[in-house]
């Protein structure tokens, strides 16, 4: 196969020439090896020729004529798609949520009651804190970090919920 | 060339056992495929035949289609497989030509006849682009195969390196060489094109 490099800036010669061709006419070359293709072409007779015979073969091969298509193709293989059991299996594939919706997709510690309610606790405590004027940056920290467990299983559930009622919608 | 959102989103409901569903991927594929099985055999009731079973397959089997790929892929590599198979298990039609399938159906010896209509013929363009498809029906199944993905189907090497799983370097390699074998082919017959 025509791939060697570093030889751009040289006149192509006829045996390179007749070896890229095919990739010359595929218009697949980097723009400088097409130009030395174009070049040496413009010169060269003997290459010229080559190059007209296979563009002439590829342009006989993308106009073969279409056979027609039987008319009865379709009926036989129509009649033997199993409807029955995609529609049995439909009800399989839709209960099926993305990755992301299901419950195991969370660390079990995350989800776990305890985590959710020390969360909200120490949340609740830091809250208050703030608002009594303490002025610690590590109460929004600690507000953000014991309200997240509960936030992400409760984002999960609301998911969850719309992607039944769009799919119920569907059908 | 082919739309692949359009047709994701029919194979969906397909899936869901939709009969019109299925009904507009023949409509979209029947001529492709039926065309592809057409040249590969060169006879029409084969064509139809493995068309048919190719469409029958691909319909039974759409759980197993992954979803990253096109379709299309799918659809003309279980084709083009379809299509080798059929001709390997009829390998004595090949076998009386002057070549032979090797092994693995892959290496092939062409012994070019040398007979044919002498070289001052010349030949209509109809009858010229019959030649060629009587030559490319006489090439070893891959280089077939190939061939009409390439040129009648007008796929990348991309697209039909993906189609045959092939890497892309063998993809190039196999259509060069196919080319070339057309062209000795045509030119020991010569059938001027
Ligand atoms: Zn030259």
């Amino acid at each position: 196969m025509y791939g060697r490099k570093n030889k751009s800036d040289q006149p192509l010669g006829c045996k390179e020439c007749k070896q890229g061709l095919q990739e010359y006419l595929d218009g697949t070359l980097e723009k400088p090896e097409s130009l030395r293709f174009f070049l040496h072409l413009r010169e060269c007779t003997a290459c010229q020729e080559e190059h007209d015979r296979l563009q002439g073969l590829f342009r006989m091969l993308e106009s073969l004529p279409d056979h027609e298509v039987p008319a009865d193709f379709d009926g036989a293989v129509l009649a033997s798609v199993p409807y029955a059991a995609y529609q049995a299996m439909e009800p399989l594939r839709r209960d099926r949520v993305p990755v992301f919706l299901e419950e195991a997709f969370l660390p079990r510690f995350v989800r776990a009651r305890v985590t959710r309610l020390v969360g909200l606790g120490v949340a609740s405590v830091a809250m208050a804190l703030a608002l009594r004027g303490d002025g610690s940056v590590l109460l929004p920290v600690l507000i953000v970090t014991g309200l997240l467990p509960e936030i992400v299983v409760r984002l999960q559930g609301l998911g969850r919920r719309a992607l039944e009622t769009t799919r119920r919608a569907e059908s | 060339m082919f739309d692949r959102h359009q047709d994701l989103k029919t194979i969906r409901r397909c899936k869901r056992g939709e009969e019109a569903a299925f009904a507009e991927i023949l409509g979209r594929y029947r001529g492709a495929i039926y065309n592809l099985c057409y040249r590969m055999t060169r006879n029409s009731e084969d064509a139809r035949d493995l068309g048919q079973e190719v469409f029958i397959k691909v319909f039974s089997l759409l759980d197993r289609f992954d979803e990253n790929y096109a379709f299309s892929s799918w659809l003309f590599r279980i084709g083009t497989n379809h299509c080798i198979d059929h001709l390997r298990r009829n390998r004595l039609r090949f076998l009386s030509l002057d070549g032979g399938v090797g092994p693995d159906g892959e290496e092939y010896e062409f012994q070019l006849p040398d007979s044919g209509p002498g070289p001052d013929t010349v030949l209509q363009r109809k009858e010229a682009l019959e030649r060629l498809e009587e030559v490319i029906s006489e090439l070893p199944p891959h280089y077939k195969a190939i061939t009409l993905l390439r040129h009648d189907q007008q796929l990348s090497y991309e697209e039909i390196a993906e189609i045959l799983q092939l890497p892309l370097g063998t993809v190039k390699a196999r259509i060069h060489r196919a080319r070339n074998q057309i062209q000795q082919m045509l030119a020991a017959r010569s059938y001027d094109i």
